[in-house]
């Protein structure tokens, strides 16, 4: 196809997108409700699957050690555990220091400190954080291997809530954003559908005198990219506006922020990006392919 | 050129629209097809056209074999023949000009022939006072003569025009059929489905007559105005 062909085809769309400019409005709207809907969603996804991140990276395995293993051994065990798979860190806190550190914690019982004089009762210890907290108990099994522990203390119950909780809401979750893309697409191609039917006669007339299928497509492809696009744009500035405020509305509530964790609200800067680009780009192909769909049953004639 | 050999066309709700059919119409013939509706002036048009296939038999439109072309090479086939609808079928939201120009922008023409060929064959069909105007400004003879404009633009071999008087006044109707015979006498084939017995009575010529899905008459009639 020739240059000027292309030119005239993008021509069209966009005269297309004037002239059907209530049909457009209505594609733009639907657009704009999906997108937002599907957007908001998977940022409120994003945020609760950071606050329970958040709560379960506080989360530690606790090894405790025979007494009186010596040095070397207590590094082999430390190496051994670090070279575990899903581990993400590991600490060695010697008896001394915890010994130390816990009686500092209690000086105003420090007659009991002098009567257990240079006994210390306490033992080594590693603390352990997990990456996939769903593991860790796999993870604790395979440490339970090691040569010369005593104990492991795990917080499984709440671990095991915590697992629960993020497994059901990312099925909901899912759920949720499939059921809105799939319900957009429907009401997006029933839109287009509408104003493919509103000019059937004219794709009849070019089918007639010889027009080939992707040159009747392209104009509805390029009306449907725009609207699509600019659902994108309306889109994200709303998404922009609204979380900010929201955002700023939860950082002044002092007693959530200390149960969920300062960091673990999501801040529109740090997504805007992806946000964009999903928008826009969502925009564009839902758009562009729910006009593309619809438009096949009025092709073949 | 048109040529159907023993064609029957059978459609899926078992009503057998064309019968065994046979029909030659050569270059620069002139012929009206006439025929009560339902006898099967209607499929044989969507046949010419390859909107459907020939259950048997073979048709060659224009030099191409229907039944052997590939879905692809159907706009190819297409902008040889010309269309005329009883409806006009004018995009309303598109001046006469714009009407006729997109005939040719739909098949890639370039810029300096639609410029050149659309104000041509709108002053062929004395319209070039209404580049203009909007379908619905024009009278129901106008808007036939569009569509006769739009059908002849990018020149081709054959035009089918599908009872193209049918909605227009009867003295305007002899218009139509006026303009069709010029074109036909520039070398155009032209195939005039009708069921207007006068109109064909009076302009006379070939006459190919369907009943029941079968030809039970095709000659040549003297006409009673020439």
């Amino acid at each position: 196809m020739k240059l000027s062909g292309v030119h005239y085809l993008i021509e069209q769309g966009i005269e297309n997108l004037w002239k059907n400019r209530m049909m457009s409005f209505a594609s733009f709207c639907v657009l704009l409700v999906s997108l937002l809907l599907v957007g908001t969603s998977v940022l409120a996804y994003q945020n609760i699957a950071s606050i329970v991140g958040g709560v379960e990276s506080q989360n530690e395995i606790i090894i405790y050690m025979i007494d009186g293993t010596d040095a070397e051994s207590l590094n082999q065990t430390g190496n051994q555990i670090r070279h575990l798979p899903n581990i993400a860190d590991v600490r060695f806190y010697s008896k001394e220091e915890e010994y130390l550190a816990l009686k500092e914690r209690m000086a105003e019982y420090d007659v009991l400190f002098d009567a257990l004089g240079d006994d210390n009762p306490l033992v080594d210890s590693f603390r352990v954080k997990v990456q996939d907290i769903s593991q860790m108990s796999r993870t604790i099994s395979q440490i339970q291997e090691l040569d010369n522990i005593l104990k492991i203390n795990a917080p499984y119950e709440f671990v095991s809530f915590l697992t629960q909780l993020r497994t059901i809401l990312t099925w909901v979750m899912c759920a949720l954003i499939g059921a809105m893309v799939i319900v957009s697409m429907v009401i997006i191609s029933n839109t287009t559908r509408t104003s493919v039917y509103s000019r059937r006669e004219e794709i009849h007339i070019m089918k007639y005198v010889g027009a080939t299928d992707a040159f009747i497509r392209f104009p509805f492809f390029i009306e449907g990219m725009i609207t699509g696009f600019f659902a994108g744009c309306g889109a994200l500035v709303i998404t922009w506006l609204v979380y900010d405020a929201l955002v700023k509305i939860l950082e002044n509530q002092v007693t959530l922020l200390n149960i969920i964790g300062i960091g673990s609200i999501i801040h529109f800067n740090a997504v805007y990006l992806y946000a964009a680009a999903a928008y826009l780009l969502g925009g564009a192909l839902i758009g562009a392919l729910g006009s593309v769909f619809s438009i096949r049953r009025y092709i073949n004639v | 050129m048109v040529e159907l050999n023993d064609v029957s066309v059978t459609y899926s709700s078992g009503v057998d629209a064309l019968e065994h059919v046979s029909l030659k119409i050569n270059d620069g013939d002139f012929a009206f097809v006439v025929g009560a509706s339902g006898a099967g002036k209607s499929t044989l048009i969507k046949l010419l056209l390859k909107e459907i296939e020939a259950t048997s038999g073979t048709v060659t439109v224009n030099g191409y074999q229907l039944n052997r072309l590939k879905k692809k090479k159907i706009p190819e086939l297409r902008r040889t023949i010309g269309i005329v609808f009883q409806d006009f079928r004018l995009i309303s939201s598109m001046t006469v000009y714009e009407n006729i120009a997109f005939v040719l922008r739909v098949i890639d023409a370039p810029k300096k022939l639609i410029k050149k060929r659309v104000p041509y064959v709108m002053g062929l069909v004395g319209l070039q006072d209404k580049a203009n105007s909007y379908p619905h400004e024009l009278s129901g003879g106008e808007m036939q003569r569009v569509a006769i404009a739009r059908a002849l633009v990018n020149d081709p071999q054959l035009i089918i025009a599908d009872e193209p008087t049918g909605n227009i006044d009867p003295e305007l109707s002899y218009e139509i059929v006026d303009l069709l015979k010029t074109i036909n006498r520039q070398g155009t084939t032209i195939l005039m489905v009708t069921h207007e017995h006068d109109l064909v009575r009076r302009f006379g010529g070939r006459i190919i007559s369907i009943t029941a899905g079968q030809i039970d008459f095709d000659e040549i009639m003297e006409g009673t105005d020439i």
